[in-house]
């Protein structure tokens, strides 16, 4: 779509037209683009175009060594990195037959969930912009910061902590950190209402996301949805539950689930998990002083680590769904080949282009952002 | 996965010829099948077994066996369980079937894979450039294209030493933030 690639045709007399939308649109996640077919402003057609944040991190992968893919995998999708540590870190761990001490599974578990509330916040941001109520994304964005002091604090970084590594995890907790978990966690929740009244309950949200891009249960699955997506339409499916890694069957928790499928369902089980995902880390803080131990196994020396030959499939749930890492090991000191099945390569491109035909040109955004699709996890 | 469901699915997958099923582990299962067989075993797995949901297809390129590897992972809502099934497909022509008629999700992955290996799918509904829309050199996952090679053939490296960092690196480099200064020690509640 670049301007010199673009030649403009004359067309038979129509009443239709076609329209870019996008890379750079406020009513799209990252860079991504949809050629839109219109005629008025409903939609006739829908074809997703992706490639703008294409960094190429299979390749890249196949170059690095095992360790140092760690500080490359978050990369590939920014607003929910941990996810992407733990998965890659998993799958080593499984080649290698590591096995992860208790208290690294616990303290993944904390970073996993911090990061859920941390992207979901920013998602509500997003997604509350679309319907021109821009308090809730500054308010998405101050809350999420917090989230990221902590980060901060524990791991050393405030977007890509990069705290795991195959094994375990890279550092201790630092002295009180607990404590001002607990006290970011009672903020959070106590904001929890005032982002009920300005944007969950608020009739300007409501009246517009309900009934738009309406998916029913048969769809979704047809159609490969996952994660909170596929939740709005009433199967209670989560990964953490149901194909469960790490600690997560010690922890009480419950899947929110809606029955409409619409942007408003798929709003209202975020709005819920974010809700979960504050009581698993509450049971965190509350078992992890009693859970003693190192906090990651031995590996041999990172810089010479032949992973054994041998093939795994891990996933995990982030924030958008189901997030897998298919990775090859021919024995040698670099991956032979991993790919990357991020949730939003199907919510971006197949899923998005069915639900906007027939909505409105101004629905497309309130779609992709109900959607949480995430370009950069589509490209890699 | 209960013991009886995963010894009804051995007597199904028993079902296919030349079938060889390995299970890793009470949620996964490994399968390897002849290339010709997979379609069946899919219909089978989906129709049958309740493997309603193609996770992803993954390649892998075998360059030294002069083959691809194509990774088919199907989960079942109701098992709980992941199959994943392995063919093996000669690099030349590098053609296979698409397996869109029975799962969706499959015309996105097929279509990355084409772009990335050059495999085509034979009735995929899109085989066009998604990604690499500007791309025309060899598809780039192939093991034989170096892409640090065809950095250094395409184009040039430039020189980038400003004063600034000179200075920088004089001092002894890199910045130091004190302690106090650094953000999550200033919030102080």
């Amino acid at each position: 779509m670049r301007p010199e690639n673009y030649e403009a045709q004359r067309q038979p007399p129509s009443n239709e037209y076609e329209l870019n939308f996008g890379p750079n649109h406020p009513g799209i996640e990252g860079n991504y683009a949809l050629k839109v077919k219109l005629h008025g402003d409903i939609v006739l057609e829908a074809k997703a175009d992706g490639g703008y944040l294409h960094r190429g991190f299979e390749k890249l992968m196949e170059q690095r060594l095992w360790i140092q893919n760690i500080a490359l995998v978050p990369r590939i999708c920014v607003p929910d990195p941990s996810p992407m540590e733990l998965c890659y870190s998993m799958a080593v761990e499984e080649l290698c037959g590591l096995k992860v001490p208790q208290r690294a599974q616990w303290l993944r578990v904390m970073q996993l969930e911090l990061s859920r509330i941390a992207a979901h916040l920013f998602t509500f941001g997003g997604h509350a912009a679309t319907t021109g109520m821009y308090s809730t994304m500054y308010w998405g964005v101050a809350d999420r910061d917090l989230l990221l002091d902590l980060f901060e604090e524990f791991t050393g970084g405030r977007v890509y902590s990069i705290y795991n590594i195959p094994g375990g995890v890279r550092r201790e907790l630092p002295e009180g950190f607990l404590q001002r978990l607990t006290e970011t966690l009672d903020y959070i929740e106590s904001r929890l209402p005032d982002y009920d009244n300005l944007f969950f309950k608020n009739q300007v949200f409501v009246k517009r996301a309900k009934g738009t891009g309406v998916m029913s249960r048969e769809q979704a699955l047809e159609w490969g949805v996952t994660g909170p997506n596929l939740r709005a339409t009433g199967l209670a499916f989560d990964v953490r539950r149901d194909d469960p890694y790490l600690v997560y069957d010690q922890l009480a928790f419950d899947i929110p689930v809606e029955e409409s499928g619409d942007a408003w369902a798929r709003t209202l089980v975020r709005r819920q998990e974010l809700m979960e995902s504050i009581r698993i880390l509450r049971q965190v803080v509350e078992i992890l002083p009693d859970i003693h131990g190192p906090i990651r196994a031995p590996i041999p020396n990172p810089l010479a680590w032949n992973v054994p030959a041998g093939e795994t499939y891990t996933r995990v749930e982030s924030s958008k769904g189901e997030l897998c890492y298919y990775v090859v090991s021919n024995g040698g000191p670099k991956p032979y080949r991993v790919h990357v099945r991020g949730p939003s390569s199907m919510h971006a491109v197949q899923v998005l282009e069915k639900m906007s035909v027939g909505s409105r040109i101004e629905d497309i955004a309130q779609t992709m952002f109900s959607l949480d699709a995430c370009p950069p996890e589509v490209d890699r | 996965m209960s013991q009886q469901v995963a010894h009804w699915l051995d007597n199904l997958l028993k079902e296919i010829e030349g079938i060889e099923v390995r299970r890793k582990s009470s949620r996964r299962v490994r399968v390897d099948v002849p290339a010709d067989a997979l379609p069946a075993l899919l219909e089978l797995l989906q129709g049958r077994a309740g493997y309603i949901h193609l996770s992803a297809i993954s390649c892998v390129d075998w360059i030294d066996d002069d083959e691809f590897e194509l990774v088919y992972h199907v989960w079942s809502y109701e098992s709980h369980s992941l199959v994943s099934a392995h063919i093996r497909i000669a690099r030349e022509p590098g053609v296979y079937l698409s397996v869109y008629d029975l799962y969706q999700p499959a015309a996105f992955f097929e279509r990355d894979i084409h772009e990335m290996y050059g495999i085509h799918f034979e009735g995929s509904p899109n085989m066009e450039k998604f990604i690499l829309t500007e791309w025309d050199g060899p598809p780039p996952m192939r093991k034989e294209f170096d892409s640090e090679a065809y950095i250094n053939e395409h184009l040039s490296w430039q020189e980038y030493n400003p004063e600034w960092l000179q200075e920088l690196v004089a001092e002894g480099g890199g910045v130091i933030i004190p302690p106090e200064e650094q953000r999550f020690s200033q919030k102080k509640k």
